[in-house]
């Protein structure tokens, strides 16, 4: 048999056209009773829809963070331990130097080490009313002193790579404020009046300079912090006495100047 | 007409006077179809509830295509015949459960009228018989072509394939369907 010859056949096959009414009537009914239950639920998941995306969106963000922030703690963990196997930086902390700061760059991470605050008493005694009450970190002994340090720690390799010594770069500004506090205190009025010229200044104390990281592109580099504070004594001593001028050395003024036989007069006078 | 129908459609969504409209239009060309895809006025009743009340179930997420509503039901209608012989002692949908009952006399003179009706059609239930051996793919096409009298394009948006693919189907199917249908016809 041909194929034309199939199709024919199946083109002209009586086919029945029947319709059972009362199952039409039944599936209405029960269509029409479940219309509303499926709406609801329609819209619920519609709602939900909606949601999921922006619940995705949020769960990402929040794991991102998350994970952002827990590998930063990590990482600062990881070169915290790495720095304090150094023996020269353990050296260093046992003898009260401190942590300041770490921040971590291109996997690796910058660990800020601050000396500890050192109450220096002077050389020889001064009279009560002469000591300063300013932390002074100034080298009178001649022997170097640790003034904080910059290490390089690579976190994967975990080892300290290599460690920049602050005594410097620190000296340099406390030399040059200490040059500035005199240069403030010589020109002031209240120098020139009480301190003669050939009276010897005997010292001069500054505070340590303090260092903070700071982070520029991908580089990190210990710089000076601002003090919003800045003072400076200077002890001069001429025929017998000895005076203390106060130097302010952010507003540039000359604060106060007392002299030791004004304090015993005082003192006498009570 | 596909305007007004797709207005229809987006009122079904809300109004279930507007579902039952479609239901109304549809319900007729979706029982013939599955009967003369089964042969069997029980099974194509029970597929036949089946289609609409998955049709009510997705009708929310109906989205218009300029592909006439018919051609989704017939989708529908393809997936639960499929369903249907999978599952055959599956559960079926038992209308007495959902819908308020009709007296028992009425619908059993009704269905054995309608068994009469069916039994005339012999030539029908032969061929039907004989493409029902044939692959799934092959009944749906020689169905819808012959017995539905669809055109090729109207099969391809039912069965959501390409037009060369439906001819080539149909090609193959009436050639499967050669060898063994007019020995008995």
């Amino acid at each position: 048999m041909k194929e034309e010859d199939l199709i024919k056949k199946l083109e002209e096959i009586s086919l029945p056209k029947i319709e059972i009414k009362s199952h039409k009537e039944r599936l209405n009914l029960a269509l029409m009773k479940k219309y509303s239950p499926e709406r609801k639920k329609a819209e619920v998941f519609n709602i939900f829809k909606k949601l999921v995306p922006a619940g995705v969106i949020a769960v990402l963000l929040f794991l991102f963070i998350f994970n952002n922030l827990n590998s930063q703690k990590y990482n600062l963990a990881k070169a915290k331990e790495i720095a304090l196997q150094n023996n020269e930086i353990k050296n260093w902390l046992q003898q009260g130097s401190t942590i300041k700061d770490i921040k971590v760059v291109d996997g690796k991470a910058y660990v800020l080490i601050e000396p500890p605050e050192v109450k220096k008493e002077p050389e020889e005694p001064a009279p009560a009313s002469l000591k300063s009450g300013v932390a002074f970190q100034e080298n009178l002994t001649g022997e170097e002193k640790f003034g904080g340090a910059l290490a390089e720690v690579n976190i994967k390799e975990k080892e300290v790579k290599n460690i920049k010594k602050l005594a410097p770069a620190a000296n340099d500004l406390i030399k040059s404020k200490k040059d500035k506090a005199l240069e403030i205190a010589n020109k002031s009025q209240e120098v020139q009046e009480k301190i003669p010229r050939e009276a010897e200044v005997l010292n001069i104390n500054v505070a340590t300079p303090k260092f903070r990281l700071s982070k520029e592109g991908n580089s990190v580099s210990a710089i000076p912090e601002i003090e919003t504070e800045e003072k400076a004594s200077i002890i001069y001593q001429f025929d017998e006495n000895r005076c203390e001028g106060k130097v302010d050395l952010n507003k540039e003024r000359m604060e106060e100047i007392k002299c030791l036989n004004e304090i015993n007069t005082d003192a006498t006078k009570e | 007409m596909l305007k007004e129908e797709k207005e229809l459609i987006e009122r079904a969504k809300k109004d279930p006077k507007a579902f039952s409209e479609l239901y109304e239009k549809y319900y007729s060309q979706i029982f013939g179809y599955i009967l003369k895809r089964v042969a069997n006025l029980e099974i194509a009743q029970d597929v036949t509830s089946e289609t609409f009340l998955k049709a009510l179930k997705n009708l929310w997420q109906f989205q218009w295509r300029n592909i006439p509503f018919s051609s989704w039901l017939y989708r529908i209608a393809n997936n639960e015949i499929v369903n249907y012989f999978r599952k055959q002692k599956g559960k079926k949908v038992s209308l007495e459960k959902i819908a308020e009952p009709i007296s028992a006399d009425n619908i059993e003179i009704e269905f054995i009228e309608a068994q009469e009706e069916l039994k005339k059609h012999q030539d029908f239930l032969k061929a039907q018989e004989k493409i029902s051996k044939l692959d799934i793919k092959y009944q749906e096409v020689i169905v819808l072509r012959f017995f539905e009298k669809k055109q090729i394009k109207e099969i391809s948006e039912i069965l959501g394939k390409k037009e060369g693919t439906i001819k080539s189907l149909l090609h193959r199917g009436i050639e499967k369907l050669k060898d063994e249908f007019f020995e008995t016809l």
